[in-house]
């Protein structure tokens, strides 16, 4: 396995096991999953600060922890590690705070590394402040600068944004690529939110009560959720469940809520339940289509999965609209007041004069449902 | 005014006091950074022992003292054996009796400053280079200054104001064990309220100085 980083790690502490294990490559990890899920704990034993209790953590083919008896010292490790809040000395300036990793070199190597790294993250203006005369994204970058000044094998960030406002917090969001992208250090970053991991990842794992309930490429990840439970963690809308009616490699059918539907099997995996069973599956909100009327009826042909509903309510989110509909059909809907979440652009919510005219077909591709293997 | 008594009295008690509080560093710093810091066998009966001298009459630790240090004591005896000297009355006693009386008040002040460090703080040092050793010394206490210093305030005032402990071990020999505290009660005893009063006004002063001394290192830890 040449992968860049390989950790498996066991550590018991009263009530929480964390057990888990996974690779990375170059680029980003993200370990993402709800809070107390055991990744800071994760990030922790790698940096050396937590010794597990079994397992074996390798990175760029340097063994720093085996249970059977290498354990190298946080000192050691030249791993880089962002902590949640960024933990800056407050009685050293910014300078003292990026060079302190470099103590042990000689003087003028010390201050050339350390002029060249706060330059590149353009706070060479700030060299001589304190930590708290410094705003949040300036706190970051120095605890990024402080990180990488020591050239580490891995960075750790834990939950890097999560100090910030949400309005600061979206463009430190894509500063934070950009230093990652451009600096080319492999990390591993924490976080619970969806879209800092998507953004930030080229590999996201996902944490679940102390394991891995999947691990894979990001956009593996966003269209191939392992499970019902992952689909959930990642905050994936219309999670359905329906019945078999008949499985291929190449095609589902299932019935939900009286119609039948047809789905694509995935290609990678090919799930092939028993007629009659259960199935989960997810349809994204963008990805159902509206049909217009004012072109004649829809073609059962051309249009699949083809189904009629009301829009019991909707939600104006800025630069689209979430429409809440119900089928035309009796029983319990499926997610309380409606069967399906659809999203829409503001400009088709008016062409289409949705605030007016309530009740639509739609349809929805055979790829964009989701089969979830139980 | 001030007469030959009262200077003598005033000089060995700042002497013993600035000793004590000398020792109260040696030896509170690194006891409240480990008592803060690091897990040891025995850790809850050093703290125990530390601590006790802050609620027992300072009679009681002066006896333990005494039991330790005098002339037939655990670890006098064996000195007196050796040497012909003993500790006991003599004004090395005073300082003795001043350190462990103060160094309660050093380490628990101390102590609870160490504990306000972020922790986060030293991991960074670690995941940086810096053993344990140079995180103290570089993050750990400088971040905890203030409330070390308060602390180094604290026990200077309460070895300056030491009594019991003192009269116990060291006696209450003019211009030799006699400090302030002992000299005013002489002089109360004796009937010499001119010097009982300027002796109870200076301490009283002092007294004052140090504590809005302590106040002010305090409000600044935080």
């Amino acid at each position: 396995m040449s992968e860049r980083l390989e950790v498996r790690v066991l550590k018991r502490l009263p009530g929480f096991t964390l057990d888990v294990a996974w690779t990375a490559g170059d680029g980003v990890a993200v370990l993402f999953g709800p809070s107390g899920a055991g990744k800071t704990l994760t990030l922790q034993c790698l940096a050396g600060l937590l010794r597990p209790d079994a397992g074996r953590i390798v990175v760029d083919g340097r063994v720093l922890f085996d249970a059977d008896g290498v354990d190298v010292p946080p000192q050691g490790r030249r791993v880089g590690y962002v902590f949640q809040g960024y933990a800056l000395f407050p009685h050293l300036t910014v300078a003292g705070n990026v060079g302190f990793g470099l103590r042990d070199r000689p003087r003028a190597e010390r201050e050339a590394r350390t002029t060249r790294v706060l330059d590149r993250l353009g706070l060479a203006a700030f060299a001589s402040r304190l930590p708290r005369e410094l705003s949040g994204g300036q706190r970051q970058r120095v605890a990024l600068g402080r990180a990488l000044a020591t050239d580490p094998a891995l960075l750790l960030l834990d939950e890097p944004l999560s100090a910030l406002d949400a309005p600061l917090r979206h463009s430190l969001r894509d500063e934070l690529r950009t230093i990652l992208r451009d600096w080319g250090t492999a990390a591993v970053l924490v976080t619970h939110d969806v879209t800092e991991a998507y953004r930030l990842a080229d590999r996201i794992v996902v944490y679940d009560g102390g394991r891995v309930v999947q691990a894979a490429p990001r956009s593996e990840l966003l269209w191939q959720p392992a499970s019902e439970s992952v689909a959930r963690i990642m905050g994936i809308r219309n999670v359905l469940h329906g019945v078999v009616v008949k499985a291929t490699p190449d095609r589902i059918q299932l019935r939900w809520r009286g119609q039948l539907l047809e789905a694509v099997n995935s290609p990678t995996r090919s799930y092939l339940p028993p007629p009659e069973s259960p199935i989960a599956f997810f349809v994204r909100p963008e990805y159902v289509r509206l049909i217009r009327k004012d072109r004649g009826s829809a073609d059962p042909d051309h249009h699949m999965n083809l189904m009629a509903g009301t829009v019991v309510s909707d939600e104006d989110f800025g630069t689209r609209w979430s429409l809440k509909i119900r089928l035309d059909v009796p029983g319990e809907p499926a997610q309380g007041d409606h069967d399906l979440e659809v999203e829409v652009p503001h400009l088709v919510y008016e062409i289409l004069e949705i605030d007016r005219d309530r009740r639509w077909q739609f349809s929805i591709h055979r790829g964009s449902i989701h089969v979830l293997p139980a | 005014m001030l007469s030959p008594e009262i200077l003598d009295a005033l000089a060995l008690s700042l002497r013993v006091a600035v000793l004590a509080t000398a020792l109260n560093a040696l030896v509170g710093i690194p006891l409240a950074y480990a008592l803060a810091r690091r897990r040891f066998p025995g850790k809850a009966l050093v703290d125990l022992a530390v601590t006790l001298p802050l609620v027992l009459p300072p009679t009681v630790t002066g006896y333990y003292l005494i039991v330790l240090l005098g002339r037939r004591g655990w670890l006098g005896a064996p000195l007196y054996a050796a040497t012909g000297w003993t500790i006991a009355f003599t004004w090395y006693a005073a300082v003795v009796a001043a350190t462990v009386m103060a160094l309660p008040l050093l380490v628990r002040t101390a102590r609870a400053a160490i504990e306000s460090v972020d922790r986060d703080l030293e991991k960074a040092a670690y995941t940086l280079g810096r053993s344990e050793w140079r995180t103290m010394l570089e993050v750990t206490l400088p971040l905890a200054r203030n409330g070390i210093l308060a602390g180094l305030v604290l026990a200077f005032a309460r070895a300056l104001g030491e009594f019991g402990a003192t009269l116990m071990l060291a006696g209450n020999i003019p211009g030799r064990t006699a400090t302030v505290p002992l000299a005013i009660y002489t002089a109360v005893q004796t009937g010499e309220s001119g010097v009982a009063l300027a002796l109870v006004a200076i301490l009283t002063v002092l007294s004052c100085v140090v504590l809005v001394a302590a106040g002010r290192l305090g409000a600044r830890a935080t």
